[in-house]
């Protein structure tokens, strides 16, 4: 029903100029005290030689750029952070696919609400948790997993997996797959409940095979979610912190160290608040046109779905 | 185009939110008597009223509730008083009264890990001095080596509230089986290290931890260059890790990880290290006589079969040495709006019964920074103390005649700074995980430190 302008103006609630920024006011203040002053901040720092320790500092225009990009350790840092988030973000979507799917075939509701469950329980553990936890079974001294592998004879001694520099990004990653991939498993079960039954039936009678059902029912009515679970996973597991600092610290020597460790221990340990600053506007700006990549071709799947 | 702006907004508050991210209750005791008659107990000081924070990092359980239990008194004897505790860990101590020098948001007293991070505090100007309270204690009680630490242009900054230094810990039982005598030297101390790792049996002779988070590989460094009457620093304060002692120190440290060594400890900090001498995987280690605590809680049943001994020296003639002694200060800060009720609660800590309430939390771990309370009957009455009384002997003796780290050159931020950046850890692991050349490693770590000096030191 359309209602008439004037009723609006006349005493409303969307007539009232004050309501509305009461209204707006409380978001906008959130916006702008967590997004809007910490960026500009960020930036402004960025061209500072700003450090933790000293309340005064100068302009350097953009010498912390230039620091950041002729340093070694940068690069090293966002190529892991480039094997990390590929690696993690692959391995979360096909578990979490797998998981989904094969959920999505079990007929009994129980076994089913209780399978979800199990899944889930990951997320439902604190980081520091899920560190601990495999910090301790991964140790290489005394650890569950390495002295199983080594007194079942899989291998000649004490496997170091925290400590080895070849293997403590792959066992880092394995540890992100298995904290991540419920999530998408959920997300993509829910998107699988909603394709139609009619239209599998109508595949079937056509003849088409199992991948053909896939390919032509299933991926196109969940493609988009799973976009999206992309996007928001890449964005997360490419900005992790907690995980990798509580079990490796980024070392060793190193190895995995990512950007947020990076921009952490530039900023916090060494106090260089200006190229921390100058590092965290970088993995912004490269995070933006990520997802304006992803987001271009988000858009087309929606248009095409029109 | 609005879920991009949303999402690309996501990102940069996460982004953005990355660099600019970054305190239980007790019963009292009352009348105490002071350690020092000459100042009055400060439940007499007058009308003091306000509120104060006092940040501290007395995380476990007894040295908390102790300090807590003296809290609690003194405001029972000062009702206009209100002390606001907070512990943190140390580590975040330091990452939070850098932040607040930003934010302002600052205690007005604290404790400091060490004398060096309060030259750190003299750097950044978030200091006052504490004379007059020292004054009102008694100057003459503490150890002159200790407020030399914290003094700088005449003035003294921090008081030292507890003592330790770094000696040698050894298991006796497994040395007796193994028919060695305690090292006294660095040739003896790695043969004994060598001869003790057995991985099979997940004993290993000493561990070398690299962790960048903490300290433990510059004060390994330390232990050797200071042995050969070197130092990590030069007279004008630049780092010196190339020369040909330090080489040989590191050296030294590589081999014996690379023999003696979990290769786990590669990533270890300072409690994940000595855990492996609590729960018996390590027959040696270097720390302060907090070993027995931690033995004690871990491994009761190991209690009588540690000991500590001198570090060791280069040669068996060579004169004492020792390399490193931490006394744990109290500071008062700059920002507080009460530094009367500060000094009245300082005073009230240092009264003897509280003292000693104190100490008893970790009994030959925290050394008495006051002169006399080691003869103090209740304090000699601990049964810790009477079991280890050796071993706190020589700890004393290491207590007396060391400094921190870098401190042989008088106090400095550099000293500091030497310790709290990781730069020397970080040269270890890499010379440890991607074989980088000792010389080469040593000389990069040297010109990071030394940029980091001319950086940080005001």
């Amino acid at each position: 029903m359309k209602i008439p302008k004037r009723t609006l103006r006349s005493g409303g609630i969307q007539g009232s100029r004050a309501t509305r920024w009461i209204f707006v006011g409380p978001a906008m203040l959130v916006v702008i005290c967590l997004l809007i002053y910490p960026l500009l901040s960020t930036l402004m720092y960025s061209f500072t030689n700003k450090t933790m320790i000293r309340n005064d500092f100068d302009v350097v225009g953009l010498q912390n750029y230039i620091d950041i990009l002729t340093d070694g350790d940068f690069y090293s840092a966002f190529g892991h952070t480039l094997l990390w988030t590929l690696f993690s973000v692959l391995g979360q979507l096909i578990v979490g696919f797998i998981g989904a799917l094969a959920l999505n075939r079990v007929q009994n509701k129980v076994a089913k609400n209780l399978f979800r469950i199990f899944a889930i329980i990951p997320w439902a553990f604190p980081a520091i948790a899920t560190a601990m936890t495999w910090k301790w079974l991964l140790n290489g001294i005394h650890g569950f997993v390495p002295t199983l592998l080594r007194d079942l004879g899989i291998t000649p001694e004490l496997i170091q997996f925290l400590s080895d520099k070849n293997l403590v990004l792959p066992t880092l990653i394995f540890i992100n797959i298995w904290f991540g991939a419920p999530l998408i498993m959920v997300n993509v079960y829910a998107a699988l409940q909603t394709i139609p039954q009619d239209q599998y039936e109508a595949a079937q009678i056509d003849g088409a095979s199992s991948w053909q059902s896939f390919r032509y029912v299933t991926a196109p009515h969940i493609r988009t979610v799973v976009g999206l679970l992309v996007v928001l996973r890449t964005v997360w597991v490419f900005n992790n912190f907690d995980i990798i600092y509580m079990i490796t610290g980024g070392g060793p020597a190193g190895a995995s160290t990512t950007m947020p460790i990076f921009i952490y221990d530039t900023g916090w340990t060494g106090r260089l608040v200006g190229k921390a600053s100058a590092a965290s506007i970088l993995l912004l700006l490269f995070l933006v046109i990520l997802c304006v990549l992803y987001f271009t071709v988000i858009n087309r799947w929606e248009k095409e779905d029109k | 185009m609005k879920k991009l702006l949303s999402l690309s907004l996501a990102a940069a508050l996460s982004v953005s939110l990355l660099a600019g991210c970054g305190g239980g209750g007790g019963t009292a005791e009352t009348d105490n008597p002071p350690a020092n008659t000459s100042f009055q107990p400060a439940g007499e000081a007058g009308e003091l009223s306000g509120e104060i924070t006092f940040w501290h990092s007395f995380t476990q359980g007894a040295r908390m509730e102790a300090i807590q239990a003296a809290a609690d008194q003194f405001m029972a004897d000062n009702p206009g008083v209100t002390i606001n505790i907070e512990t943190m860990a140390w580590g975040d101590f330091n990452t939070k009264w850098n932040a607040g020098i930003t934010t302002g948001d600052l205690p007005d007293i604290s404790t400091a890990q060490n004398t060096g991070e309060v030259v750190e505090m003299l750097n950044a100007g978030v200091l006052v001095p504490m004379d007059s309270t020292i004054d009102a204690i008694g100057r003459d009680l503490f150890s002159e080596n200790a407020l030399a630490d914290m003094s700088m242009d005449g003035a003294t900054y921090g008081i030292p509230y507890y003592s330790h230094a770094q000696v040698m810990w050894y298991r006796t039982d497994l040395l007796e089986q193994a028919g060695l005598e305690v090292p006294t030297t660095w040739d003896e101390f790695y043969d004994a290290a060598v001869a003790l790792t057995n991985p099979d049996e997940g004993l290993y002779g000493c561990a070398v931890s690299c962790s960048p988070n903490d300290l433990l590989c510059t004060r390994y460094l330390n232990y050797y260059v200071r042995s050969g009457g070197g130092s990590l620093l030069n007279d004008d304060l630049t780092a010196n890790l190339t020369s040909d002692l330090a080489i040989e120190g590191i050296n030294y440290w590589v081999n014996m990880y690379k023999n003696c060594s979990p290769a786990e400890t590669i990533n270890y900090t300072v409690n994940d290290h000595a855990t492996l001498y609590y729960q018996g995987t390590t027959a040696f280690d270097f720390n302060s006589g907090f070993q027995i605590s931690g033995v004690e809680s871990n491994r009761p049943d190991l209690l009588d079969y540690i000991s500590c001994a001198p570090l060791p020296k280069m040669n068996e003639d060579d004169p004492y040495y020792s390399a490193e002694a931490t006394h744990i200060p109290l500071v008062t800060w700059a920002n507080s709006e009460h530094p009367e009720i500060c000094q009245a609660f300082i005073e009230y800590l240092y009264q003897t019964d509280n003292y000693l309430d104190f100490l008893a939390a970790v009994p030959v771990g925290m050394l008495p920074s006051i002169k006399g309370i080691d003869q103090n009957e209740e304090y000699l009455s601990n049964p810790t103390v009477q079991q280890f009384s050796d071993e706190a002997a020589i700890i004393t003796q290491a207590v007396e005649e060391g400094t921190a780290i870098g401190f042989e050159h008088g106090p400095s931020a550099q000293a500091g700074l030497l310790t709290s950046q990781g730069v020397i850890e970080e040269m270890f692991q890499d010379i440890i995980t991607n074989g980088t050349d000792v010389e080469t490693a040593a000389k990069a770590a040297e010109d990071e430190l030394n940029e980091i000096f001319a950086t940080m030191v005001a």
